[in-house]
């Protein structure tokens, strides 16, 4: 298992070097000096020229990316051109909310969905199954923003029940989970259909193995069959498929954000390309693309200790 | 998803394709839903009964049913039936563009992987891995950062998103008709190997291509609206159907049906797409289905 871990932390670093050379060209092609911005209006050509040696903007491109990722292992990410705040304070604020948002989502979503998936494929080929496998494609076909705005319309405007913009509070206050719900409810809704699908598939070819043939051939109950020898094999495949799924819930969450204007980093991201804000819009990929590559990794481990055959490799 | 659960085998299409195919009712109605809507969006100009940029204030915001205006009137009192067509006509050609451009890309590298398997197989799989591990949200954010929100920007991230997909379809697919006797009897003939791959890879490999364009084509077009609906892709006032449902979403309160009335036909066209891909994947190997 260790072989496996070290592997995929190799294939990781090309990967993220490769992400943090895409901040460096962004910050490259952008029509802006970021001296200029540094320094603020109303300095003097001498303070610019001096802001430019020290950022290092005089050397060549090759000691500039050097320079580049020395400032980025000590947290410099720059300041924002909109506002002057510095890139990484925004960030730091902003992850949180994020992550807040992807979990209550997973928390509900995952569940449902591998208790959906395994009801399809217990009662293959009935009306359940196709209620299943009708959901789940509707699931991978709705738009976010269209199911974030029905909730907004309907439980929202229309009954008054939660509110649908920003976020009321931390998750233990009642303001903040009030504030969440609808958001969790939209994000996790799209992720429902596919996690049942998968686990569908997963368990209908588990229940067609050899070991589950036995235990029911020794007389145990349907339910601990599926249980206990169906669903429990099966789940090494959808821990897989899910976290291969994790870049739509990612989609998802950028535009479930700025649908309910949640206070995450998928919403600083739109912001900051739409007005502009190209440091700000830089450290928001970075943070949401190194966010994305942990948790692959994250994913890869689960996977490894979900499945003994791993472990021994 | 599909990528992940593709075919690796997927045998030639045999004549009585559309019978098979619309076999099943739900698919029967994805495909004359699809056919319907190709042709609404190539014939847009035609059917439309106004220009998608002629605007009447009087009729702002004019619900569904109203005199003359059978689907309602937007913020700007454009008639939503000319922008509808319009918008469609534009998704589908992101869509369409993205889907050529990535698909066309990706194809080309996993027919090279494969067939050149010793020395390219292993480099291109790499950097298919790599852009694997980018979703396309991220694609689009970067690629809208460097070069400014917009339709291009969007093609552009669609295609790159695509782009490591089809090359591990076509390469998977490549794979095993590499084995089959009669690329040894072609190459045996001394045919140049872009001659075999043209002549007797690719042909092999379409239904593998074909099913996955399909399913893809809904993908894109979900992904495509998304990035528009953030504002990142089409710009008001184009037509498209994501940028619809972000311009009615300000209005929601007062006339949900601006926002209502794309973002179903979204729905609608992927749903159908992905229910065509589906029974298209059934209809052209039987075994797969579960």
């Amino acid at each position: 298992m260790l072989r496996y871990l070290i592997q995929r932390l190799l294939l990781a670093i090309p990967v993220m070097l490769g992400v943090l050379l895409i901040g460096f060209l962004l910050m490259q092609v952008v029509p802006t000096d970021p001296a200029t911005v540094r320094a603020g209006p109303s300095a003097t050509a001498e303070v610019v020229a001096e802001i430019r040696r020290d950022l290092g903007l005089d050397q060549p491109l090759t000691t500039q990316f050097g320079l580049y990722l020395w400032r980025l292992a000590q947290g410099d990410l720059g300041v924002s051109i909109i506002n002057n705040v510095p890139v990484v304070q925004e960030l730091g604020a902003t992850i949180g909310p994020t992550l807040e948002l992807m979990l209550s989502s997973l928390v509900w979503s995952i569940p449902l969905g591998i208790l959906l998936g395994t009801l399809g494929a217990y009662y293959r080929g009935s009306l359940i199954d196709r209620g299943v496998m009708a959901i789940s494609v509707a699931g991978v076909s709705v738009p976010v923003f269209f199911l974030g705005l029905i909730l907004i319309w309907f439980v929202g405007f229309k009954w008054q029940w939660l509110p649908f913009t920003g976020r009321g509070g931390p998750l233990w206050t009642l303001e903040g989970l009030q504030s969440i719900a609808l958001p969790a409810i939209t994000l996790g809704g799209v992720f429902v259909g596919p996690v049942a699908r998968m686990t569908r598939t997963a368990v209908l070819d588990v229940l067609s193995a050899d070991h589950v043939r036995t235990a029911r051939a020794k007389g145990l109950s349907e339910r601990l069959v599926v249980l206990r020898h169906a669903l429990r094999n099966a789940m090494v495949p959808v821990v897989t498929l899910i976290g291969l799924q994790i870049g739509f819930l990612l989609g998802g969450a950028v535009v479930t954000e700025t649908v309910f204007t949640w206070p995450g980093v998928g919403r600083l991201a739109v912001g900051a390309i739409t007005s502009s804000d190209f440091p700000m819009a830089q450290g928001t990929i970075i943070v949401l693309s190194l966010g994305f590559i942990i948790v692959n990794l994250i994913v890869d481990m689960l996977y490894a200790a979900l499945d003994p055959r791993m472990r021994a490799a | 998803m599909s990528a992940t659960t593709a075919p690796v085998i997927i045998a030639p299409p045999r004549p009585g394709l559309l019978r098979r195919l619309t076999r099943d009712p739900a698919a029967a109605a994805a495909l004359a839903f699809v056919v319907l809507v190709i042709l609404a969006a190539i014939f847009a100009p035609l059917l439309a009964p106004t220009d998608p940029f002629d605007n009447d204030l009087s009729s702002a915001m004019k619900p569904p049913g109203s005199e003359g205006l059978p689907l309602g009137a937007d913020a700007q009192g454009r008639d939503l039936i000319t922008r509808l067509l319009y918008g469609m006509r534009m998704s589908l050609l992101m869509g369409f563009a993205a889907v050529i451009l990535g698909g066309g890309i990706g194809a080309i590298l996993g027919f090279l992987a494969a067939f050149y398997q010793r020395w390219l197989d292993a480099p291109i799989m790499r950097l298919v891995d790599i852009m694997l591990s980018f979703p396309a949200i991220l694609f689009g954010l970067a690629i809208a950062a460097i070069l400014g929100p917009g339709i291009l920007a969007v093609v552009l991230a669609l295609s790159v998103a695509t782009v490591p997909l089809m090359a591990r379809i076509v390469r998977g697919s490549a794979l095993v008709v590499m084995r089959q006797d009669y690329i040894e009897a072609a190459r045996a003939t001394g045919m140049s190997d872009l001659r075999l791959i043209w002549r007797h890879l690719a042909p092999n490999c379409l239904s593998a291509i074909f099913v996955f364009a399909t399913l893809r084509f809904g993908q894109v077009i979900l992904l495509g609206s998304a990035l528009s609906f953030l504002g990142l892709g089409a710009q008001p006032p184009i037509p498209e159907l994501g940028a619809m449902a972000s311009e009615g979403r300000t209005f929601l309160f007062f006339a949900p049906h601006i926002a209502v009335i794309p973002s179903v036909a979204i729905f609608l066209v992927v749903l159908a797409f992905n229910l065509l891909g589906d029974a298209l994947r059934d209809a052209l190997d039987p075994r797969l289905r579960v």
